[in-house]
């Protein structure tokens, strides 16, 4: 793995009981890079994320994200590659409902064993860089789809990852969130962060990604460079 | 309605692990039922049933054989107001019995019956068998009785007849203290003639006397011996036993509480966790009664099937336990009324379906918009600022959300609260019970550490000690030994020369009969170092000299005697006043202390008849029983042993059981309440795993949020149990006419409380701690995609 390598997946197959949904996937992505996988529905794109993410196990094959070899990693070993290597967004936003926005991002960094005033000093800063500063005592019922996902994207960089996952991010918002959404995306590429994104809208790929990825049944189909589209 | 069936099983197989939590938990609380409301119902008239099953005797009436023919005492009983009769039986008083095995007393009234059965006082042979030959003799002993008596035992009377016991029996009536055949009977010399009666109406002492009246009416006047009432007699054993009654009852509103408690937070849980497949059901058309049944049927299946299962655990666990706590009052083959067991296969089901009801009922009133979105939308948060202070805190993030997830299901938190609570009273009232009843043996027969007891078996005149103490060897030498070949001072003077020997007592135990009161009270003399030796002496001194008693207070009160007050015994020819110096503390009613000198003025010629040896600490006590064998054969030495209480013993093993099921059933509710968080939070779970909690912290923070109710729950519920003591314990003592004593009733230390706190962090920990773990292991991936 080069040093400039973020993620690299070596014939990656994953079975289940009844279906093999990845079938010797191999993939690198390079730091700066922002990669889009894109397919039909049960092509096995979300299967990828769940690799590089550490979710879900390969039954063949090796995955490797900025050093780690995940295959090697017991369950706290992934946890702990999670906390720290990466950051996830997930199309319905899972924040904790009991928590206002400012707590929600702040918890990534509270449980790598920063103190709440650090936590919550690090979370402001980074609402306020996406906009919702003043809603940070917001909770997330009262929050619009938007928003929720934008306090989404600021936990998952709350631990400075190297990797940024995202899962349709913007598949539950309306077209002007989403819009928001990929202008933040893309800002955040073009300062240096890498992205993983699964997604089916092709616009938030065009507009994105500098790489897309098309899967289909479990094997890469074909891989593009992108021109991003404004 | 099929279709809401259909769905109904559907959920009951799917949904296993609910499945099989509602049922394990309904069969326990079942159980728990069942032997709380057999605890409550045989504590309520525990003498009562036992006469009943017995069909006990209302009237015991002994009558003089030379004036009265069986004839005429058969016509008498037949009057309306004689229910049933038994009898007429031989009766003669055996005098002198003595055995190599065992105590006995002075006399024995025995009775010629050819069986144990009848119209009137069933006797029960809990062992060996009914008496059929020549020679052959059945003791009166209640079950459990640790006296060493035991069938094989041989028995020899006043003019030299020996009988070979060949059963135990149990007579309620307490109708004599051994029966024989009637061939046998006649064969010793028949001198009275025994009947038994039950009446019609015996509720009230002026009943039995009218009864009495009608069945003596007619005969000589000096036909009666005497009689005795069972009013008398149930006075008598519920003062004996009646001990465990607050205690039992106590313990049976525990369990039914906690059952209560933990079925409806399960049912109500189980139904609330389904609310999105309500709203889905609701979205395909059906009806909300039909929502409702799906849903009153699945927890009614897995409940039905549990109810029936725990019913007969219920009834499998409290029959040996019954009988160990009632078979004192002569109650044997202890089942449960059929109305217990109607009671828990009806109301459980009654309490699930209402449990169930009142969940489904708000189910039933949601939107189906509302029903389905429950649990993936985003939903206002409850306690909001209790979690906001949560996050603010100096503790690891994952203790401090665990802390927080109580409050997001308030119900269920403070059923699950009060489960433990009662948990927490039941192991806090256990314990304070289990120490009293050790503080109060200690108390009584204090520890006997490097102790040996020494009988001198074929003592002096007089009949054998007439009173068994509840400790030490129950045996007045070994056979063959035969009397002492030293005299007592001889003895004792052996004793104390022996090595390692610091202190001796010599003890006489002898019966005397109190002037006016003419009652037989048995007395212990006692000469030699009695500082260390004798009862310890709760209030007064102990007997300094001549003329002087101490006696225990159920003693006194019986009486109405105080210290300070007189009264004169008699012993063969010679009479002595004595004075009460002091209250001891034992608790015979029938049992007191004097100085050796009293007995030089009642029996001047009178020996010992054992000997307490203190030997110094860590010496060789085979070696001194040796000497001491060797120096007189007669004698026969043994370790002195601490006493067996049959009571203590019962109401420990008791205690321990019903604390560890309630225990348990307290855990079953923090373990399923664990289960149906889990369930609600997978989607959280998920996420907080998502962004890097280990397994460890997931276990940690489900663990904590049950640790924080059981740290609550050991607030609460250890001062609950203490107060549940203070009242229980003196009832107790009161119920066995004993003194209320501070180091029986305070026996609670402050670590021990701490300690006893730490009880309801362990109930919820290892309640919660299965399920978190199986929390932690929750898939991610599959739960943040389809949420």
């Amino acid at each position: 793995m080069t040093s400039a390598e973020v993620v690299r997946l070596t014939g990656v197959r994953k079975e289940y009981s009844d279906s093999v949904a990845l079938d010797g996937v191999s993939l690198e992505i390079h730091a700066g890079e922002a990669v889009a996988v894109m397919g039909p529905s049960g092509s096995g794109k979300s299967t990828l994320l769940n690799m590089v993410a550490g979710l879900d196990r390969p039954t063949e094959g090796s995955v490797v994200v900025h050093g780690d070899d995940l295959g090697k990693l017991n369950e706290t070993g992934l946890a702990l590659f999670r906390r720290r290597r990466i950051g996830m967004i997930f199309q319905f936003f899972n924040l904790l409902d009991d928590l206002p926005a400012l707590d929600n991002v702040a918890l990534a960094a509270q449980l790598t064993g920063s103190s709440a005033a650090q936590a919550r000093k690090r979370a402001l800063e980074l609402l306020g860089e996406l906009g919702i500063a003043g809603r940070k005592n917001i909770y997330p019922a009262q929050l619009s789809g938007g928003e929720r996902q934008r306090v989404a994207v600021a936990r998952a960089l709350m631990n400075r990852p190297a990797l940024l996952l995202a899962d349709e991010p913007t598949g539950a918002l309306d077209s002007r969130s989403g819009e928001q959404v990929m202008d933040l995306l893309l800002d955040l590429n073009q300062i240096g962060q890498t992205l993983l994104l699964v997604t089916h809208d092709e616009r938030l790929a065009t507009r994105c990604a500098s790489r897309l990825v098309e899967v289909v049944d479990g094997r890469v189909a074909r891989e593009t460079a992108l021109e991003r589209t404004p | 309605m099929r279709a809401a069936w259909r769905v109904a099983r559907a959920a009951v197989r799917r949904r296993r692990l609910q499945t099989i939590v509602i049922g394990v938990v309904v069969g326990v609380s079942t159980a728990t039922m069942v032997l709380a409301l057999a605890l409550l119902t045989m504590a309520a008239a525990p003498f009562d049933r036992a006469y009943a099953q017995q069909s006990g005797a209302h009237l015991v009436a002994g009558f003089d054989s030379a004036v009265v023919s069986d004839v005429e005492l058969t016509r008498a009983a037949d009057r309306p107001s004689v229910e049933a009769v038994a009898g007429p039986f031989g009766q003669v008083t055996l005098h002198d019995p003595t055995s190599d095995t065992m105590f006995l007393p002075p006399t024995m009234t025995t009775v010629g019956r050819a069986d144990p059965g009848g119209p009137v006082d069933r006797v029960t042979v809990w062992q060996g068998r009914w008496a059929t030959g020549p020679g052959e003799i059945v003791l009166n002993r209640t079950p459990g009785q640790f006296d060493g008596v035991a069938e094989g035992a041989r028995i020899t009377v006043s003019g030299g007849q020996v009988f070979t016991v060949v059963g135990l029996g149990d007579s309620v009536s307490a109708s004599a203290d051994a029966w024989v055949t009637p061939d046998q009977l006649t064969a010793i010399g028949q001198t009275d003639t025994q009947m038994l009666y039950r009446f019609t109406h015996a509720a009230t002492a002026a009943e039995v006397g009218a009864g009495q009246a009608a069945v003596t009416a007619g005969l000589p006047s000096a036909a009666l011996l005497g009689a005795q009432s069972y009013l008398a007699l149930r006075q008598e054993v519920t003062s004996e036993l009646g001990v465990y009654i607050p205690f039992l009852v106590v313990f049976g509103f525990l369990g039914l509480a906690v059952a209560v408690l933990i079925v409806a937070n399960v049912i109500s849980g189980a139904v609330v966790a389904g609310f999105r497949n309500i709203g889905v059901l609701k979205a395909l058309g059906f009806t909300p009664n039909q929502v409702m049944a799906v849903y009153l049927v699945m927890v009614t299946v897995p409940s039905v099937i549990g109810c029936v299962l725990g019913t007969v655990l219920g009834n499998v666990v409290a029959r040996p336990l019954l009988t160990d706590a009632f078979e004192g009052f002569g109650a044997t083959d202890l089942g449960i009324d059929v109305w217990v067991d109607v009671v828990a296969l009806l109301g459980m089901p009654v309490l699930v379906g209402l449990a169930a009801l009142v969940s489904a009922l708000r189910a039933r009133r949601l939107s189906a918009a509302a029903a389905i979105s429950a649990g993936s939308a985003p939903r206002v948060g409850r306690a909001l600022v209790v979690q906001r202070w949560l996050s603010g805190i100096r503790l690891p993030r994952s203790v401090s959300l665990g802390l927080g997830i109580p409050f997001a299901r308030p119900a269920r938190s403070a059923l699950t609260l009060a489960a433990v609570v009662l948990g927490v009273m039941t192991v806090t009232l256990a314990l304070g019970v289990t120490m009293s009843v050790t503080a109060y043996r200690n108390a009584v027969d204090p520890p006997v550490a490097d102790r040996v007891q020494v009988m001198a078996g074929g003592g002096g005149p007089g009949p054998a000690a007439p009173v068994a103490p509840d400790s030490g060897p129950q045996n007045s030498g070994p056979p063959d030994s035969g009397p002492p070949r030293l005299t007592d001072d001889e003895d004792e003077a052996l004793l104390r020369s022996l090595p390692d020997a610091t202190h001796v007592v010599a003890v006489s135990r002898q019966s005397v009969r109190t002037v006016g009161g003419n009652q037989s009270v048995g007395v212990s003399f006692y000469r030699g170092d009695t500082a260390g030796l004798a009862p310890r002496v709760l209030k007064g001194h102990w007997p300094d000299g001549a003329g002087q008693v101490a006696a225990p207070s159920r003693f006194l009160n019986r009486r109405g005697l105080a210290v300070g007050d007189t009264f004169t015994v008699e012993m063969g020819e010679n009479r002595a006043q004595v004075r009460i110096v002091g209250i001891s503390l034992t608790n015979s009613p029938n049992e007191i202390f004097a100085d050796w000198d009293t007995l030089e003025v009642l029996a001047p010629d009178a020996r010992a008849d054992s000997y307490l040896v203190q030997l110094a600490p860590g010496s060789d006590q085979r070696a001194y029983i040796d000497g001491v064998e060797a120096g007189d054969p007669g004698l026969a030495a043994t370790v002195a042993t601490e006493g067996t209480s049959s009571q203590a013993v019962v109401l420990i093993s008791t205690a321990t059981l019903l604390t560890v099921i309630l225990g348990v059933v307290a855990a079953l509710g923090v373990f399923n309440t664990v289960v149906l968080n889990a369930r609600e939070r997978r989607r959280d779970l998920g996420m907080l795993k998502s962004i890097g909690m280990t397994p460890r912290q997931v276990t940690v923070m489900m663990v904590t949020s049950m640790g924080a109710l059981g740290v609550l729950g050991g607030v609460v519920g250890v001062p609950l149990g203490v107060v549940a003591h203070k009242l229980v314990g003196p009832a107790m003592l009161r119920a066995a006419q004993a003194d209320v004593l501070d180091i029986v009733i305070n026996v609670y230390r402050a670590p021990m409380l701490v300690l006893l706190a730490v009880a309801g962090v362990v109930i919820a920990m290892l309640g919660a701690f299965i399920p978190a773990r199986s929390a932690a292991r929750t898939p991610i991936a599959e739960v943040l995609h389809n949420e």
